[in-house]
């Protein structure tokens, strides 16, 4: 028995976006209660979250970004363009380089899934799941994913698989869409090998992809088309790095939301105008929230580094609880992309920047090194000490297989090197069915209570703004 | 046979314990993408990890998580509880996020006196073919220099020729055992398998001819169907006993510790280091290699004919995800094909799970129909 | 000739007598220590009642748990999975049953049959308790409720309390976190009969529906979970005439008296 055929994600986040697209710059209390009015209930708290009043214009200005990208995908598709799935940790200006495909990143897509549909992620989490994938798998993918294979969703022309190296998880999933839907799967590995030979391999095999693809669109990525991109990618690095200096100021001014912001550009839309215009916007709110001295709550109690992802499944509950509490989000390991500028002299210089920037990219960076507790671990104790971070959490996303097999290696070091302490935390980061919210809050207000607060460290760092700890 | 299953059941087997008392060196691996003959040409012992379905991890969970796949778990425990204390050295290889994390806790509670980390690509274009080249010929200097040995071209080449003869048998135990009155139950192949890759050559061809000749004229038991079984790592013998207790006989497989393990045969270099190198990386039949899956669905769809099998059972480990993964496709393959599939995921280790995996392979043999009633040796 | 079929399940045993194709007696207790005692007293005790013998039994099938050390105790001829079990005990009930869900005490499965009652595909659950009637028990006693109520109670509700967890123990402080608010005990149980049929939808997806579906097992019984199963799958199911708790010990019944070579 047959039913019709459900709606995918990418068209119903795409529906909603067009009314995100369609918002003013900036909105009042009561226009914004229009707005969230004319959202699904499911979704109007986590929306209202991000519109908070402390983050709003930017907010807006960061969904609008959002909304053109997805929108600009679909008009991408009725130009004739090819559309190409990306996983997070591919850097997309490569493909926003050419004039006839399109990147959609996939986790960002099951994200805005998880944050703004009724019914979260879950009907295409349970699509995958009722096709006999194990309940094992990576929901950041498995969501959108689960949305290709089981609905009326859009299809890909062809999918870029950046895991192999760093996540057998991701890089099984994206194979088996490739082979699902007969499409091409382009390959790019990150050889486990910090040496010099395997940095240079992971060129031979970055400029390889470059290749296939410009075979693929029957397009050259010509110097000028590689520039363009790559000069507004230096923009974005520029502003990245202005923004990770203001993470440092104490009370931190950055709203806790501008970690998942961050990332979201730089997965979807890094090396555009639009990128430049949000990370801008971004670091103007957080200079004047240095200046005001503004911060959410009375007093920053805690400042964490969350050692790789965060949840997602509920932003009021999870980034605005945080702050308003005065726990500081620092960022997450999916911040840790540590831009680079890319040297635009030639093609051949701009092309290496960017096999760089893969390199650099979260998840590869860190667990698709020789050793992932070693490389995970210098980047955690680099963003703790450079951050004033007082401690750290580990989500403890279910499906992290990497990052899970060493998560005790870290926090012990961590501690032993540091003397910053490590909650960990086990759940799944995408979809609330495993861990509630309520539970993870709870972990967290003991564990800053109980252990933070008591150990009394982070102090002397960063510049003071308020003479408090 | 019940020497090879005795020796098989024990991790320090008197042959190890042999080699160790004669002063030489056992170097432990853990997967099949490990060129041995590098080991053996050294003059050392290759021993392929294993576990052998041991339920216990205390030690290990404290550093594993319980998300992490319990063979990977199991071995853990084994390297810190001591029972792999006579080897004199480790390899690492890439095989899956859970034995990298499996070998970077070993490494980092009891540091091995050697270690080395052969980094295997997951795709076989050509530059990872030459990258892997250069990582074999890195491995062999490392040995050397660990060791105190050269591994001249020779040492090499004959270290093929042993491995080769070797897999022969193997290839001959799997005759026997596809063909029509299987002269070897699953069981008893995981045995040989297993017993194989932690003996020295000599012994393994002696041991395995002598088999192969009892076993010549063999009737087997009275069993329901034809299995074949596919997917993750297991070396779990009385796994596979309770599969064929229901009467489900395992004629065929394309398990880790099983056919892919030493299915490979074509050299096509003079340098012997190239050869394997290619022989190993090429001929890599796994769902870590993330641009091959169709070789791995023609090669269990050959298989499957081959060996007139009934049925085929896609098992994996409780998060798997390589396997995990590859088994949904196979199943949608095979079951186009006409070929009924079970599809399992199981717990490493866990005796209390036979339970369940009896009900359903029974289920599964009612469903594929009844070849000989289990009990009816009328 | 009396043909019999045995079903050990976790919390409660059947025993079926069958003569000529009707269920002419049945029994159903709760089970003892061991399989092999359950077996013994069930139809021990069904076979009593009636004042009939062991020795009256022509053919027994032994079914569920013990299964097999049944069958070796020599109280049956043969022993048989409760999956093809429950699919041929369907069928035989409605014959254009094609998919049977079976929900019990402490697993659950999805069966698809062919219309000669062949197996064509199955899912089981029998690790996790969510979908299985342990997880109605344990929210049953939060809300302070018989689990025969948990049904009929919600039908009267206006709403439903959404629950997000699939875990039962992160459901029950749910459940409870509700309770302390003052949410009606009858949204709850909604919520609950909600749940339940939302993990066994995930078992149904993996094999698919085909008409006509029907619903054995314990948890068959809750009306509510019964008809939020009818809506997520857009199909009415056939009620059989049979309790459902007896539906395995009577396929088995049938694979007995298939298995001696009798007519069907």
């Amino acid at each position: 028995m047959k039913t019709s055929a459900p709606v995918g994600l990418f068209d119903r986040v795409s529906s909603m976006l067009e009314i995100i697209d369609r918002l003013p710059d900036d909105m009042s209390d009561e226009e914004l209660e229009g707005v969230l009015g004319m959202l699904p209930a499911d979704v109007r708290q986590s929306m209202g979250a991000i519109f908070a009043p402390r983050v709003r214009k930017t907010s807006i200005t960061f969904m609008k970004m959002i909304a053109g990208w997805l929108l600009g995908a679909r008009r991408a598709r009725l130009e004739g363009k090819k559309i190409i799935i990306v996983p997070f940790n591919f850097p997309p200006e490569l493909i926003h380089a050419f004039d006839t495909m399109y990147p959609i990143t996939s986790e960002i897509l099951s994200t805005l899934g998880v944050m703004g549909l009724e019914g979260q992620g879950e009907r295409y989490w349970d699509m995958a799941m009722g096709l006999g994938l194990p309940d094992h798998m990576c929901s950041s993918n498995t969501i959108e994913l689960g949305s290709i294979l089981g609905s009326e969703d859009f299809k890909p022309n062809a999918i870029i698989s950046a895991a192999p190296g760093g996540c057998d998880v991701n890089a099984k999933i994206h194979e088996f869409v490739s082979h699902y839907l007969d499409i091409p799967q382009f390959i790019l590995e990150k050889p486990v090998d910090d040496s010099v030979r395997g940095r240079e391999q992971y060129s031979k095999y970055y400029r390889k992809l470059v290749a296939d693809l410009e075979d693929f669109a029957g397009e050259e990525l010509t110097e000028a088309k590689l520039r363009r991109v790559a000069e507004k990618a230096n923009e974005c690095t520029e502003l990245c790095l202005e923004l990770w200096d203001l993470h440092k100021a104490v009370p931190c001014p950055v709203p806790n939301i501008f970690s998942l912001f961050t990332y979201g550009v730089r997965f979807a839309m890094w090396g555009t105008d639009e990128a430049v215009g949000t990370l801008q916007e971004m670091v103007d709110l957080s200079k004047k929230r240095l200046e005001e001295k503004a911060y959410p709550a009375e007093k920053e109690v805690a400042r964490c580094v969350w050692a790789y992802t965060s949840y997602y499944f509920d932003v009021p509950n999870f980034f605005n609880w945080m702050e308003e509490n005065g726990f500081t989000h620092l960022g997450d390991g999916l911040d840790f992309f540590f831009p680079q500028y890319v040297d635009t002299s030639s093609r051949d210089t701009i092309i290496e920047g960017m096999a760089e920037s893969a390199w650099n990219m979260p998840m590869t960076r860190q667990v698709g090194g020789e050793s992932m507790s070693v490389s995970w671990m210098e980047d955690v104790i680099y963003a703790c000490r450079e951050l004033g971070a007082n401690c750290a959490i580990f989500c403890g996303h279910h499906s992290c297989k990497q990052t899970w097999s060493v998560a005790s290696i870290l926090r012990t070091e961590l501690m032993k090197r540091t003397g910053i302490p490590m909650l960990v935390l086990q759940g799944d980061a995408w979809i609330k069915r495993m861990t509630p919210m309520s539970v993870v809050q709870d972990e967290i207000n003991e564990f800053i209570r109980n252990v933070v607060t008591r150990k009394r460290r982070g102090r002397g760092r960063g510049v003071r703004t308020t003479g408090e700890a | 046979m019940r020497h090879i299953t005795e020796q098989a059941s024990v991790i320090e087997n008197e042959y190890v314990r042999g080699w160790k008392g004669e002063g030489r060196k056992v170097v432990g691996f853990a997967c099949i993408a490990t060129p041995v003959e590098v080991i053996e040409a050294a003059g050392l012992l290759p021993y392929r990890l294993t576990a052998l379905g041991n339920p216990s991890t205390e030690i290990a969970d404290a550093y594993l998580s319980r998300f992490n796949c319990g063979f990977c778990r199991s071995l853990l425990q084994l390297g810190l509880d001591g029972t792999y204390d006579f080897l004199d050295g480790l390899i690492e290889t890439n095989g899956c996020d859970h034995l990298r994390g499996m070998f970077e806790n070993w490494q980092y509670v009891k540091p091995s006196p050697f270690f080395h980390y052969l980094k295997v690509p997951h795709i076989t274009t050509d530059d990872a073919l030459d990258y892997f080249r250069v990582e074999v010929r890195l491995f062999k200097e490392a040995v050397e220099k660990h060791f105190g040995v050269e591994i001249k071209d020779d040492d090499l080449w004959r270290a093929i020729e042993n491995q080769d003869e070797v897999r022969e048998r193997l290839r001959k135990v799997f005759a026997m055992r596809e063909g029509g009155n299987p002269a070897f139950t699953g069981a008893e192949t995981l045995s040989i398998l297993l017993f194989s890759s932690v003996v020295p050559a000599e012994a393994s061809i002696e041991l395995i001819d002598r088999a192969i000749e009892e076993r010549k004229d063999h009737q087997p038991p009275d069993f329901r169907a034809r299995l074949m079984l596919c997917g993750s790592a297991s070396d779990e013998v009385d796994l596979i006993s309770e599969i064929e207790g229901v009467g489900g006989l395992i004629v065929t497989d394309a398990l880790c510790y099983g056919t892919r393990a030493f299915w490979k045969v074509e050299k096509e270099s003079d340098d012997p280091v190239v050869a394997l190198a290619d022989m190993y990386l090429k001929e890599l039949l796994c769902p870590r290699m993330f641009d091959d899956y169709p070789r791995r669905r023609d090669y269990v769809l050959s298989a499957v004919e081959r060996a007139a099998v009934d049925g085929v059972i896609v098992m994996h480990n409780k998060f798997c995800d390589v396997h995990g993964v590859d088994n949904v496709h196979l199943r949608m393959d095979l079951e186009r094909h006409g070929i009924p599939v079970l599809q399992l995921e199981k717990e490493y280790g866990a005796k209390a799970d036979f339970g369940r995996i009896r009900t359903r392979v029974q289920a599964f043999l009612e469903k594929i129909g009844d070849r000989r009633k289990v009990g009816d040796r009328a | 000739m009396l043909f019999a079929g045995i079903d050990i399940g976790s919390l409660t045993a059947q025993a079926v007598l069958l003569e000529d194709g009707n269920v002419t007696l049945s029994k159903s207790i709760s089970v003892k220590p061991n399989p092999v005692e359950s077996a013994r007293t069930v139809m021990g005790e069904l076979l009593e009642e009636n004042k009939l013998s062991w020795g009256d039994i022509g053919y027994c099938v032994s079914t569920g748990y013990g299964r097999e050390k049944i069958q070796s105790e020599g109280m049956a001829q043969e022993n048989v999975s409760e999956i093809s079990c429950h699919g041929l005990g369907a069928l035989s009930l409605v014959p254009q049953v094609r998919t049977v869900i079976d929900i019990g005490g402490q697993d659950a499965k999805v069966i698809r049959v062919d219309a000669g009652g062949e197996l064509v595909d199955f899912v089981m659950n029998d690790k996790c308790a969510a979908g299985t009637g342990r997880f109605l028990e344990v929210m049953c006693r939060t809300l302070g409720v018989a689990l025969e109520e948990l049904g009929p109670m919600s039908q009267g509700a206006r709403g439903h309390m959404h629950l997000s967890s699939r875990c039962s123990i992160y459901a029950e402080t749910e459940v409870l976190h509700y309770l302390q608010r003052g949410v009606d005990k009858a949204s709850l149980a909604a919520g609950i009969n909600r749940s339940m049929a939302h993990r066994v939808m995930a078992l149904v997806r993996r094999v698919g529906v085909e008409k006509e579906v029907l619903m054995s097992g314990g948890v068959a019984k809750n009306v509510a979970v019964r008809a939020e199963l009818e809506k997520m799958m857009n199909v009415k199911m056939v009620t059989p005439r049979l309790d459902p708790q007896l539906i395995g010990a009577f396929g088995a019944a049938l694979m007995a008296r298939k298995a001696s070579g009798a007519a069907c």
